[in-house]
């Protein structure tokens, strides 16, 4: 089944630009210019994520998505927005946003952002205790990480991004989702500090295999999974 | 108090006056009235004198003794002092003794303590004694004994007026300046709040049309006009980010769909470079709005009690690899958990500026620390490089904008502005101190902390 977006941005570049991006990566997209036009698309309830401007002429951004909730309609909501000071965050997040992001954005991150939200919302899984891929498995009660049979001795930092990643499987995450996610950090360093996270994580799981799981998006980020 | 303090000044000068008015009311009414009962007497004994020297030209010295002892019987002359003797001194009439051995003759009259002929203790008199064209010796006074009495009780009651008035001059004083300061008070504890980040504070209104009224409602006058335009910047920042943003944006855009599709190796270099370049671009201005905003104290309401020793135990946690890469290290230095409500965010980013910096320009192992300190809270960044001289610490907290100009990037300067704003919007402060060897730059949080909880 394809996925369905609402893109709600008065841009028209910005939201050409998005829709391009989606279409290419297999989602369907509806776009309105404006927040009443919006609202009235958003309350059909038939998309899975809502990519939403806060500054948009006639209905604000914030008011549309209060509208939404008012109404009950639960779809996942990403709020784009050029303010990016924490209190905007903040608020954007407190009125009922599954994610803000602040503009401009890399393609990437919308795209990892939108999966994420997407994959949450369709597989709610069981409590797991055992997470994998393809031969690499972490067991969440002994906190043991092996390697087609092999132990794998993890610092409790490398545990922990481990575990993120191998939450999210074939989805590509970024630094900054990383940062948010592993260490609840929201202040992006601009440095490669993550990066030489991953380098150091990938030595330990990758170094020797003939399939690496430990994949760099160009670009974007990380991917783990069996697929190059 | 500072002596030279218009406070203090104004205090001495009502004291200094209260003084001098109790002084010249008190001894200016002592000094007339002694001078008045003088001239009473002495104008009573000259009376007498010139009526006796009329029976002394008459009857020469036994007419004088005569009139001198008819005169002491007679009633109407109380008080008075005659006294006529030989040219050798002899007594011949009179209420004295002797003429007094002090007394030389002359025009004026001398106050002298003397005792009469049938007095026991001496008494105050005024005397004149002259010699006479026969020779003898004729001494004329009035006695002033009780009104000197008196005058030495006024003169007694004078001086605890004086000293009473001391007090109340030292009362005064410190009345009229507690009204002064007191009336200044609003004004100054509004400036303070200001100063603090609140600019809707405004000095209340007492009506009076006074000089301290006319102060409070020009400051008032002034803060609306620094509210009006702080927020028009507000809005000026605010409005160049977003119109800043939307371009970058697009450019971004453009970049981002160029990297998708261009195959070139050194094209996708090229397009790379750019796209780190916009977001680093995009970066300052993030930083640039939010040293704006911390410094107008906005954000205050995002604060968060936050335990800092977790909190920099995830930083460190953060930076740990990148930093042992260069073949340094990243430790944290706490005892006990620490916590305060701060603005979660910012001292993140504040934190990580100096963590930056201090794998930029310092050397050696990195260290993290927190603890209580007197009156607030100490959050550390330490290295092991060169440092900064402690006499240069002022000088370069100025110069750290210039010092990284030179290095022709950015990141010291709007880092430790934005370390520095971070830190005023805590109530707090930046210091340069000295890790021997070594720079340390720390963040003191004014806000008592909580204790470990």
């Amino acid at each position: 089944m394809t996925q369905k977006i609402l893109l709600i941005e008065d841009d028209t570049t910005t939201a050409d630009f998005i829709a391009n991006g989606l279409e290419e990566e297999g989602f369907l997209t509806d776009r309105a210019a404006n927040g009443r036009d919006g609202l009235f698309l958003a309350t059909d309830g038939t998309y899975c994520c809502i990519v939403l401007d806060r500054m948009l002429p006639g209905l604000d951004g914030m008011a549309v998505l209060a509208a939404l909730r008012g109404a009950g309609i639960a779809t996942p909501v990403i709020i784009l927005s050029a303010l990016g000071s924490p209190e905007d965050r903040i608020k954007g997040l407190t009125s009922g946003a599954d994610d803000y992001l602040t503009k401009p954005f890399a393609f990437a991150e919308l795209l990892a952002r939108i999966r994420l939200i997407v994959r949450r919302g369709t597989a709610a899984p069981a409590v797991q205790t055992v997470l994998r891929c393809d031969d690499l498995e972490m067991d969440l009660l002994s906190r043991r990480v092996q390697r087609g049979g092999r132990q794998i001795d993890l610092q409790p930092r490398e545990y922990r991004l481990l575990e993120f990643l191998l939450r999210h499987v074939d989805q590509v995450v970024t630094r900054t989702i990383l940062l948010e996610g592993v260490w609840d950090y929201h202040f992006d360093p601009g440095t490669n500090v993550i990066d030489v996270h991953l380098s150091r994580l990938r030595k330990k799981i990758d170094e020797g295999q003939a399939r690496p799981l430990l994949h760099t998006v160009r670009g974007a980020g990380y991917r783990i999974g069996a697929q190059p | 108090m500072n002596a030279n303090s218009t406070t203090f000044r104004f205090a001495g000068l009502v004291f200094l006056f209260q003084i001098l008015a109790a002084a010249v009311l008190l001894f200016g009414l002592g000094a007339l009235l002694r001078s008045q009962s003088r001239d009473a007497a002495i104008s009573r004994a000259e009376t007498m004198r010139t009526d006796l020297l009329e029976s002394y030209q008459f009857g020469g010295a036994e007419a004088l003794g005569q009139a001198v002892d008819g005169r002491l019987m007679a009633g109407g002359s109380r008080g008075a002092v005659l006294f006529l003797a030989d040219a050798r001194g002899k007594p011949i009439a009179g209420n004295l003794r002797q003429v007094p051995p002090r007394l030389a003759p002359s025009r004026g009259y001398t106050l002298l303590k003397v005792a009469r002929t049938d007095h026991v203790m001496p008494e105050a008199m005024f005397l004149r004694v002259g010699r006479l064209t026969g020779g003898e010796l004729f001494v004329t006074g009035t006695i002033v004994e009780s009104e000197r009495k008196v005058l030495a009780q006024l003169e007694r009651a004078s001086l605890a007026a004086l000293a009473l008035s001391i007090v109340f001059a030292g009362f005064a004083a410190f009345v009229s300046t507690r009204l002064i300061t007191d009336r200044l008070r609003a004004t100054v504890a509004t400036l303070r709040n200001v100063r603090g980040g609140d600019l809707s504070q405004r000095v209340p209104r007492d009506g009076t049309r006074d000089a301290f009224g006319l102060l409070g409602s020009e400051v008032n006058a002034t803060l609306d006009r620094v509210e009006t335009l702080n927020a028009e910047l507000k809005i000026a920042t605010d409005t160049l980010a977003h119109d800043l943003k939307s371009p970058l944006t697009r450019m971004k855009s453009a970049l981002d769909r160029l990297g998708r599709t261009v195959r070139e190796p050194e094209a996708l270099a090229s397009v790379d470079q750019a796209l780190a370049e916009s977001e680093r671009l995009m970066a300052m201005i993030e930083t640039a709005l939010s040293i704006t905003r911390a410094e107008a104290g906005l954000g205050r309401e995002s604060f968060e009690r936050t335990n800092l020793t977790e909190m920099l135990a995830t930083i460190v946690e953060i930076y740990a690899p990148m930093v042992e890469d260069e073949g340094r290290m990243i430790t944290l230095n706490a005892s006990s958990a620490v916590i305060v409500p701060i603005h979660r965010q910012l001292m993140d980013q504040a934190i990580g500026n100096l963590i930056d910096n201090a794998i930029k320009y310092g050397a050696g192992a990195i260290t993290l620390s927190v603890r209580n300190v007197e009156g607030g809270v100490l959050i550390a960044v330490a290295d092991e490089g060169p440092g900064i001289p402690p006499e240069r610490h002022a000088q370069a907290l100025a110069r750290f904008q210039r010092l990284d100009d030179a290095r022709g990037g950015w990141g010291a300067g709007l880092g430790l502005s934005l370390v520095q704003a971070v830190a005023r919007l805590h109530s707090g402060t930046m210091e340069l101190r000295d890790h021997a060897p070594g720079l340390e730059v720390a963040i003191v949080l004014g806000g008592q902390a909580d204790p470990a909880a």
